[in-house]
């Protein structure tokens, strides 16, 4: 059968198609690439990957070409002679065996060594940090300071980082592509990553559970902020402090171990990282931007007193810590709340608007199927299962109290 | 080697009726059964691919609403399951039953009722489970079903289960089959035909049925604890009780590690029929093909834990189980190798099931290279559970084996029908599942390696996703359009496909000697095989100087086909085929008793979800228990007769050793 020139050229513009989508998606902007690693365990990953690729690609093309070369050099044409009958060749068979076996010793032997230099134990002077994964948020702990956190993980740069990662119900998977690889997290069980952060830069990252965890394995997310080991000490040193909270009628904490950098323009209360993350936070691939589905919401503005009021008699207590306030630790603390970027895992930015309405009725704003109810309950009055019947001017309220808790 | 074979003296009582819904019920005949497992196959594969289609629907674009996240986690778990269990491995099982009896010369499987029982218990099990999207509960679980995820207390309603006693019903179906297929390749050979002469698909099927006697024993070890736990409260998996729930993984993927073999294999072994017909020459280094097959088989079971790098076994696990991953690479490699040393030097006719099959080994090759990829567990750590490993295996499954189902489709058809599937339609299925699986499946490694992680139902905007996901969503509407042509030919030349005689292709194997379609006995007379390729042989001892010889055949409208002319038998409308009655063929008898037997053996299953109905449990397996009593006194013959004194070593059906214990 001749070639066929329009079949020909169908596949031709189909190669180039598909060229140009690959070569369009190298040129964008990709936040979360593992090709762009900034922790020494990302670029031993990343180095041993570049001889995977490469290897692949040269023994893909010669595969490819070969394939090529006899699918059009053998094509049948009228008159051809019977084809030879070869049934083989036994040195060509010994070579096709030695030489992968060869390729493989070249991956092999820097798989090994990257395996054991990738598990080393932490040195003493690492950085601690517990990661807990929920369905389907991450608490975050730093026991050395007595800090916990959720979904929003502050790391020093040029440090070295012992995560500890355990989780409360199923399995999760840790994973921020761009500072290294992903670990589960394994009901009764503990594991391990250590990590160096680079000295520079200083950036938000995302994070992603990898591991298919129930409804919203998709939602939750968190994010990574490395700041300079200053600007972290003072982050720290504020979040195992109370909430800073100065509206009228409420004591504000005193909090003396902390000085007031001079770049800092918003409130010189807060720590140097806090402005840093503000601009981070409004990255666009830091700010999520899913769509806030449609609510009735009268209100538009809280008072954070009365916030705090009703706050002490809600029902969030139970599940909710704010250091001097409430005890409950089966959601996310809520201390430093005002301070995080985002709320529920990453999904949504942490203003007035979003906070309110995931108050009202969380259930709406992310998927929850929870199989035993221990997931946030809608608080407005008169929705079905509500756990509090508080109007949208009491939410206002107790929204204007929670961003208040920077 | 056919001799004419005497009218016998006596005529058999019992005909079998052609055609006709009773037939089918009944029907113990290898080729039919062969056929329902396609079909029943294909129907899922498009289930499967509709599922596929709203996934890729809702992942068009960020933060797309179009379905909520519980239906997505669905879709995803029953796309996988149903693509695996319900679709790949019984559209091998289809080859297996139509084609293994016709190339080893031999007049049906070992146990053709049990071969009954495995295709109804198949049915059954795959209508188990989907019955589950009627009652809105599909399994929401992933297709391995990590505990403590799938434990009651994480996701307490019946969806788990449907999934749990669904895959329990299949693995007796699989199990049942792949007893009888080891069986009848060990025992059934015909004269000559020893095992370095055998077809190499059958080859191929052969090590694949030893695949899955001893993988599924394991998954059902895994999915009983589940079920004990789930329905009578034991702590296999119980978080709470203590459990650790890497005992699920290392059973499941020491099953599920093999189960990719199970599913290429087969595939392999089709292709590696193909390419040799339409090079006109033998498969190149057909030894080490066989040898490369066993090989690959048992390194599969040693490789179980690269799917659980992640899990942190440490340093030494993470060196074996990553070298071992590797050496499997070698006899693959080899694989490939001897593909292209088959094609080179050959006289290459592009019919569809050579587009496929050369499809399979670039398409192959991708998957296999993504597969060392993540063979290296560091590497591995950045892309397991990421797009990345979703590219990867969709090359292997999509890209090996359904590329050389697909081919096998397209080069056994008309052995099954009679007819030829349109060549022209078949190249456009070819072409657009070409450029549509690449569409759909590259890009995903792209999403993978930056950052977008696997069974998410939605990701949100600027995280440089957008791209590779509405490329895969067009590719995949390209390979919706492919597969609707592919059903349109199937169908349509089933009635309308150009007749052909006993070898359209000019292939060298003996299954091509037979009537297209082949009468229900296969050989009047039982072959004497001497060689791999006796056709071939034949041809080039006689008087036709170059196999098949498609040139002077160049007034057909399908200038690769080579046999056209001689006189057609067998299809309504021409000359009736001898029947076995006439020639003295003992064939068993058409029994509803399979199809009892599998309806029996659900009921326990289904008794199970009704809120464990002791009635249908006890009743089910005390049914089971009466219908096998049943099957087991029915004669496989309704009368005996002594065996029939025919000619050129024919050997009646019933005198095989198999015919008395089944």
């Amino acid at each position: 059968m001749p070639p066929h020139p329009a079949r020909r050229s169908a596949a031709l513009a189909a190669l180039t198609a598909g060229a140009s989508v690959f070569l369009a998606a190298c040129s964008k902007d990709v936040p979360n690439s593992t090709l762009t690693p900034h922790t020494d365990l990302g670029r031993d990953i990343d180095a041993l990957f570049d001889i995977l690729l490469w290897g692949g690609v040269i023994v893909f093309t010669l595969v490819a070409v070969g394939l090529l070369y006899v699918v059009f050099r053998f094509r049948h044409r009228p008159g051809d002679p019977e084809p030879k009958q070869i049934h083989g060749s036994t040195v060509l068979e010994i070579t096709w065996t030695l030489i992968p076996a060869l390729v493989l010793a070249f991956i092999a032997v820097p798989t090994v060594r990257t395996i054991f230099a990738t598990q080393q134990p932490p040195p003493a002077d690492a950085l601690q940090v517990e990661v807990i994964g929920h369905q389907w948020w991450w608490e975050f702990r730093y026991p050395q300071s007595n800090v916990v956190t959720a979904n929003e993980l502050f790391l020093p740069t040029n440090r070295t980082v012992h995560f500890t990662l355990r989780t409360a119900d199923v399995i999760h998977s840790f994973w921020i592509p761009q500072l290294g690889s992903k670990r589960d997290l394994i009901t009764n069980r503990t594991n391990h990553i250590v990590l160096t952060t680079d000295s520079t830069p200083t950036m938000a990252w995302n994070g992603f559970c990898a591991e298919y965890c129930g409804s919203s394995h998709a939602n939750m997310r968190f994010r990574v902020f490395t700041v300079p080991p200053d600007a972290f000490d003072e982050w720290l040193a504020h979040q195992a402090a109370g909430p800073v909270f100065s509206a009228p009628g409420m004591p504000a904490p005193v909090d003396t171990t902390m000085t007031t950098p001079p770049e800092v323009t918003q409130d010189p209360a807060l720590p140097r990282a806090f402005a840093l993350v503000d601009t981070f936070a409004r990255l666009p691939h830091i700010r999520p931007s899913t769509p806030l589905p449609d609510m009735p919401f009268a209100a538009t503005a809280g008072d954070a007193t009365r916030g705090a009021e009703l706050y002490r008699a809600s029902p969030c207590i139970a599940c909710h810590t704010v250091q001097g306030v409430s005890p409950g630790i089966i959601g996310p603390s809520l201390t430093h709340v005002g301070s995080r970027t985002t709320i529920g895992a990453g999904l949504y930015p942490n203003d007035f608007e979003h906070l309110s309405r995931w108050i009202k009725n969380a259930m709406a704003l992310k998927a929850m199927n929870y199989p035993q109810g221990q997931g946030m309950p809608p608080m407005g009055a008169g929705l079905p299962n509500a756990m509090a019947q508080y109007d949208d001017q009491q939410i206002a309220d107790l929204t204007a109290y929670l961003l208040s808790l920077k | 080697m056919a001799t004419t074979v005497a009218a016998p003296p006596y005529a058999t009582a019992y005909e079998t009726k052609r055609g006709g819904l009773w037939d089918w019920l009944t029907t113990v005949d290898h080729k039919k059964i062969g056929q329902l497992y396609l079909y029943t196959a294909i129907f899922w594969f498009f289930v499967g691919g509709l599922e596929a289609g709203l996934i890729r629907w809702q992942l068009r674009q960020p933060n797309a609403g179009f379905i909520s996240a519980d239906l997505y986690n669905q879709l995803f778990t029953m796309h996988g399951t149903t693509m695996i269990f319900l679709a790949i491995m019984p559209l091998s099982a289809a080859f297996f039953n139509y084609l293994i009896p016709l190339q080893i010369g031999a007049r049906d499987v070992a146990f053709p009722r049990l071969n009954a029982f495995s295709y109804w218990v198949f049915l059954a099990g795959g209508l188990f489970m989907n019955f589950s999207w009627l009652v809105g509960a599909a399994p929401d679980g992933g297709w391995f079903g990590y505990v403590p995820l799938t434990t009651r207390a994480y996701l307490p309603g019946p969806n788990i289960d449907y999934w749990l006693l669904g895959l329990q019903i299949l693995g007796i179906s699989s199990l049942a089959a792949a007893f009888n297929f080891a069986t009848t390749i060990i025992n059934m050979r015909a004269p000559g035909m020893h095992f370095m002469r055998m077809p190499i698909f059958t080859w191929a099927s052969f090590i694949t049925q030893f695949l899955l006697i001893l993988a599924f024993p394991i998954i059902t070890v895994a999915l009983t604890f589940l079920q004990f736990d789930r329905f009578f409260g034991t702590n296999f998996y119980t978080a709470d009780a203590g459990a650790d729930p890497l005992l699920w993984q290392h059973l499941f993927w020491l099953f599920g590690h093999p189960e990719v073999y199970i599913l290429i294999l087969p595939a392999f072994g089709l292709v590696s029929e193909v390419l040799p017909t339409f090079s006109r020459k033998p498969l190149f280094g057909y030894p080490v093909m066989v040898y490369s097959i066993i090989l690959i088989a048992f390194l599969g079971f040693g490789v179980w834990a690269h799917h659980m790098f992640a899990v942190g076994m440490g340093p030494i696990a993470d060196s074996v189980f990553g070298v071992t991953t590797m050496l499997i690479a070698i006899p693959t490699g080899v694989k490939i190798f001897n593909w292209l040393g088959t094609l080179w030097g050959g006289s290459l006719r592009f019919t569809t099931a050579m587009l496929f099959a050369v499809g399979l080994v670039g398409l192959f090759t991708i998957g296999g290279i993504s597969g060392i990829m993540h063979s290296s567990p560091p590497a591995d750590l950045q892309q397991t559970d990421s797009y990345f490993i979703v590219s990867h295996f969709h090359y292997v499954l999509f890209g090996g084996s359904m590329m050389g189902i697909f081919a096998g489709v397209y080069y056994y058809f008309p052995k099954i029908t009679g007819r030829l599937m349109s060549e022209s339609l078949g190249k456009w299925h070819f072409w657009l599942t070409f450029v549509g699986m690449n569409l759909t499946f590259f890009p995903m490694h792209y999403a993978g390696l930056t950052g977008m992680a696997r069974r998410t139902f939605t990701y949100d905007a600027n995280q440089g996703w957008d791209v590779e996901n509405m490329t895969a969503t067009i590719g995949y509407f390209v390979l919706a359009v492919a597969m609707t042509i592919f059903l349109v030919n199937l169908l349509r030349s089933r009635s309308k496909g150009q007749r052909v005689g006993n070898d359209p292709w000019g292939a060298p194997t003996i299954e091509w000697t037979l009537p297209s379609p082949v009468p229900e006995y296969n050989f009047e007379t039982l072959p004497t095989v001497t060689s791999r390729y006796p056709l071939w042989d034949r041809q080039h001892s006689g008087h036709a100087e170059v196999p098949g010889a498609p040139e002077t055949e160049s007034h057909t409208e399908h200038e690769d086909i080579v046999d056209v002319a001689e006189e057609h038998r067998g299809l309504p409308g021409e000359p009736p085929l001898p029947t076995a009655a006439e020639l003295g063929i003992h064939l068993p008898s058409p029994t509803i008793k399979p199809l009892l037997a599998a309806l029996a053996l659900t009921l326990p299953f289904i008794g199970l979800m009704m809120n464990k109905n002791l009635i249908l449990m006890i009743g089910g397996g005390a049914a089971f228990v009466l219908v096998m009593y049943s099957w087991l006194l029915t004669p496989i013959e309704p009368e005996h007769h002594p065996p029939a004194p025919v000619g050129g070593g024919d050997k009646p059906m019933a005198d095989s050793p198999f015919w008395t214990a089944r």
